[in-house]
């Protein structure tokens, strides 16, 4: 059990460093992509260890308390995530909920940190983050249920195999609809724009992250790098069909996540109720389409 | 050894002693209530849990009683609701005018309760769920309105009657109003007849859509104290009776194949589901924190619906574990929001803020019961839901589903107002002084919450033995546990509670060792914010609860009075038609009467002449 939980952390490390690394070199993309430089691919490590290293200031216990059960709440995620279908930590209990549910005591965490500071910007931005959350996680779940329905499993690392063993048939491809509401609903994750409402930094200031500086803000940093690495690698897990090996999860992460990122950059940012209505307009009017024609009619492409 | 009949008795002597002994001493009447509610639980659990029970009757004339799993069960969860609110009283009678009677009323609902779960036979059903109503009919005005009970007793007699009608349905059938008999007697008409009056009855008591208007008056109004009784044990009377009707009685109906369900029991989960979807949005823009509460309570009742309308027994050991989850989380909440309500005075959010850093025990229970209430882990909330979710993609129900995952994610939203808005946040200047923690009595049973909802949600296997039993009683399959590997099996998938609090707290105790390692942080006061480069002088000004999901709420809130005025046009349809009664039979000129009583006899004598 204990090398279990080692096995675990070194996965969650793992995914930070991967996915630190990931976004700087999606920084120096978007760079040349707007005909600037960039910065150097590894500039998000030197801003966050240059925020850990630094004196901040603090407003109050539940402040503090909620960064810790935020960094806490989806560590713990990151360590359940398989990332090739013979790495995972626990085996047999990487169940798709998990990852649903424990990431929002993260999340809980640092909304309620957000609201101790007592700065309004910052509520206004968890008001917005649980908005959208309720608009794009709709569709993914019943694009999800339809997953598992076909494959009977909960199981990412099993329904990675599924895909495998089926000839590398991947849902993205198998269920086409569900995989566009699944990019969809990975852009309203990320807070990739035309999403980004709840960030907005130049309306809300950054929105929950207002009040944040020094080691507050770098855990808070490391945290929204782990949550990346769980969402990207659980739209791989389940749209991509897994990974036989790493070299196969890094090819697929990085691609997933450049994808979304590019697309993020040509948008502008949507309103809050026009996010909401969005998701409840196409996304999961594809999801349900989806679904019946996958669950009822079992019409699910296969080669 | 205990006897149902026993306990029964104690709590009528109790009751009646303490309304006598609060009036002498309102303290002591409420600790007499304490002991002897405390004692029941106790006596409950003990023997219930290890079926040793007694049910025969030597003393009462004409009951009868007999021990099943499915009460034993309800009535552990509601006597430990009762004995754990209990602790609330000292603090609370004098407040209210008849305090006497509060003690007296509380203790004799309880033996209503005990009653209701125990009995064999409906007659006596019929009876304890009157003794309930009427009880807690009293309880209801001693708090803010006195019109709330009117709406509850309305709907609650609504629902008695409709079971009455049941009832007499079953025993036109076999002569007697033996449960099981009555139950297992049905076919046909009948059948649909009983089916429909009890889930009137069920609808009725647990607040689900379309019955659901007193719910939030009701919870809202009821005296602090009471409303975690009636949100955390009480509603569940309306799902004990849903069993009964979506278990045991099955109508004739098309059996849909895509789904492999029957078609009425289809549409009950589809008012579970509206059920669901309905009390999400109405409590995402409620401003009374216990109204919140009792949108979330009607919400919640949705899920026990639906979990017992999917007829799995998988879902129904996630409907049977729903209801001890929601009855912590909810006793939890609302005892929270009632020691703030104490302290402060009022449970508007509007008006509340930073409570937090005067009350940081009341605010941890609270927040141990929204995570539990939202269904995260490593509450109890999550093993019930994710029970629920198996069966609910298991059998493909797309529509369900979407209601399910909305109310699971919408739950997020609307449980983290009150935190916000309450204890989170400015801390207004008008409570810096005044407010202290709750006091040390009140603070017991808030704590024993909370850690049963981290219990319920870390080793819920013991529990889950307990349903499995139940699950078999119902003629359903037993849960797939497996006790030394503390595991659950579902339709797809494997949840290991024990592992996932483990691996929680590991990673929390990572992230403190970085928290701890680094440089120390400076403390600054909450008004040291960022504005923006605004002056803003008033901790009121920088407190934002008012209207939180306003751009959300915008979306739908002309959609919210639908049901009120649905209500409100049906009552001036009753009206008006009271009216022309009025009108035709109640007039002062004596010739009318004359000429309605010459009409009715020579209607009802047509043909003997």
């Amino acid at each position: 059990m204990l090398l279990n939980i080692l096995v675990g952390f070194a996965i969650a490390f793992f995914g930070f460093v991967l996915q630190t690394s990931v976004a700087g070199v999606n920084r120096k993309i978007i760079a040349r992509l707007q005909k600037r430089y960039g910065p150097k691919w590894y500039q998000e490590f030197l801003d966050i260890f240059k925020l850990l290293s630094k004196r901040a200031t603090s407003h109050g216990w539940i402040f503090d308390f909620g960064v810790i059960m935020a960094l806490g709440g989806i560590i713990a995620t990151a360590m359940f995530m398989p990332l090739t279908n013979n790495i995972v930590a626990f085996a047999g209990y990487d169940n798709f909920f998990i990852f649903v549910y424990l990431i929002a005591v993260g999340m809980l965490g640092m909304a309620m940190s957000a609201s101790g500071s007592g700065n309004p910007y910052a509520s206004i931005g968890v008001m917005r983050a649980l908005t959208t959350m309720l608009a794009y996680e709709v569709p993914f779940m019943i694009i999800v249920l339809t997953i598992i329905n076909t494959t009977g499993f909960s199981s990412l690392t099993e329904i990675g195999l599924f895909q495998q063993a089926s000839g590398n048939t991947w849902f993205l491809i198998a269920l086409p609809l569900g995989g566009i509401v699944g990019i969809l609903s990975l852009m309203g994750m990320l807070g990739k724009k035309p999403f980004e409402t709840y960030i907005a930094p130049a309306e809300i200031a950054s929105g929950p992250m207002v009040e944040y500086g020094g080691k507050q803000l770098g855990m808070l940093f490391i945290m929204h790098e782990i949550t990346v690495f769980i969402e990207v690698s659980l739209f791989v897990h389940l749209f991509l069909g897994g990974a036989e090996n790493i070299f196969i999860f890094l090819a697929k992460y990085f691609a997933v996540y450049t994808f979304v990122n590019l697309i993020s950059n040509v948008n502008g940012r949507l309103k809050i109720d026009q996010v909401v209505k969005f998701y409840y307009k196409w996304p999961l009017i594809m999801a349900i389409t989806q679904a019946i024609i996958a669950i009822y009619f079992g019409w699910v492409v296969s080669i | 050894m205990a006897s149902i009949e026993i306990l029964i008795l104690i709590l009528v002597a109790s009751s009646i002693a303490s309304y006598f002994l609060t009036k002498l001493n309102s303290f002591a009447g409420s600790i007499l209530t304490i002991f002897s509610t405390m004692f029941v639980f106790v006596s409950l659990a003990y023997y219930g849990f290890n079926d040793t029970l007694i049910t025969t009757v030597n003393i009462l004339p004409g009951f009868t009683f007999e021990f099943t799993y499915l009460g034993a069960y309800f009535a552990i969860i509601v006597a430990f609701v009762y004995s754990m609110v209990s602790f609330f009283h000292p603090y609370f009678v004098d407040h209210y005018k008849y305090k006497n009677a509060y003690n007296m009323l509380f203790l004799l609902s309880l033996a209503g309760v005990l009653g209701a779960f125990f009995t064999d036979s409906f007659l006596q059903l019929f009876f304890f769920f009157e003794l309930i109503v009427w009880t807690t009919m009293f309880l209801i005005p001693l708090g803010k309105s006195k019109s709330a009970a009117v709406s509850y007793f309305g709907f609650s007699a609504a629902g008695s009657l409709s079971m009455l009608f049941g009832i007499f349905v079953m025993f036109t059938n076999v002569g007697s109003f033996n449960i099981a008999d009555g139950l297992a007697s049905l076919s046909g008409t009948k059948a649909v007849l009983v089916f429909i009056s009890f889930l009137i009855a069920g609808f009725a008591k647990l607040g689900v859509f379309p019955l659901h208007i007193w719910l939030p008056i009701a919870h809202g109004n009821a005296p602090h104290p009471f409303s975690p009784v009636l949100s955390g044990a009480l509603v569940k009377l309306g799902a004990f009776v849903a069993v009964l009707a979506l278990l045991k009685v099955s109508p004739a109906s098309a059996m849909i194949t895509a789904i492999s369900m029957p078609f009425a029991h289809y549409i009950i989960a589809i008012l579970g589901a509206v059920s669901i979807v309905f009390g999400t949005l109405m409590a995402i823009r409620e401003d009374d924190a216990k109204k919140l509460l009792a949108y979330s309570s009607m919400s919640h009742g949705g899920y026990i619906i639906v979990a017992f309308s999917l007829l799995d027994s998988v879902a129904l050991a996630g409907g049977f574990y729903h209801i001890l989850a929601h009855a912590l989380a909810s006793a939890g909440a609302f005892m929270a929001i009632a020691a703030v309500a104490r302290q402060t005075g009022t449970t508007k959010m509007s008006e509340l803020g930073g409570i937090i850093h005067k009350m940081p025990i009341t605010y941890i229970v609270y927040l141990v019961a929204i995570i539990s209430m939202a269904g995260i882990p490593p509450m109890g909330g999550f093993i019930s839901k994710w029970l629920i979710f198996q069966a609910v993609i298991d059998k493909g129900l797309i529509f369900i589903a979407i209601a399910v995952f909305f109310g699971s994610i919408g739950s997020f939203l609307y449980v983290f107002r009150p935190l916000a808005a309450l204890f989170l946040g400015q801390e207004l200047p008008q409570f810096k002084k005044t407010v202290k923690e709750a006091p040390i009595l009140m603070l017991i049973p808030m704590v024993i919450i909370t850690l049963l909802n981290m219990y319920t949600g870390i080793l819920p296997n013991g529990i889950l033995g307990f349903i499995n039993k139940i699950n078999v009683e119902l003629g359903f399959f037993p849960l797939v546990i497996n006790n030394p590997a503390l595991t659950i099996s579902g339709n797809n998938g494997t949840l290991f509670p024990a592992l996932i609090a483990g691996v929680f707290g590991f990673g929390v105790v990572v992230a403190f060792i970085i928290f701890i390692l680094l440089k120390k942080s400076r403390q600054v006061s909450l008004m040291d914010t960022y504005t923006a480069a605004n002056f803003i002088h008033s901790e009121e000004l920088l407190h934002y609860s008012v209207d939180f999901y306003a751009p959300l709420e915008r979306l739908y809130e002309k959609y919210t009075t639908k049901m009120t005025d649905f209500y409100d046009a049906l009552a001036n349809k009753v009206k008006e038609l009271g009216k022309l009664a009025k009108y035709l039979f109640m007039s002062k000129y004596v010739e009318v009467a004359v000429f309605w009583i010459v009409a009715i006899l020579a209607f009802l004598l047509w043909g003997e002449l």
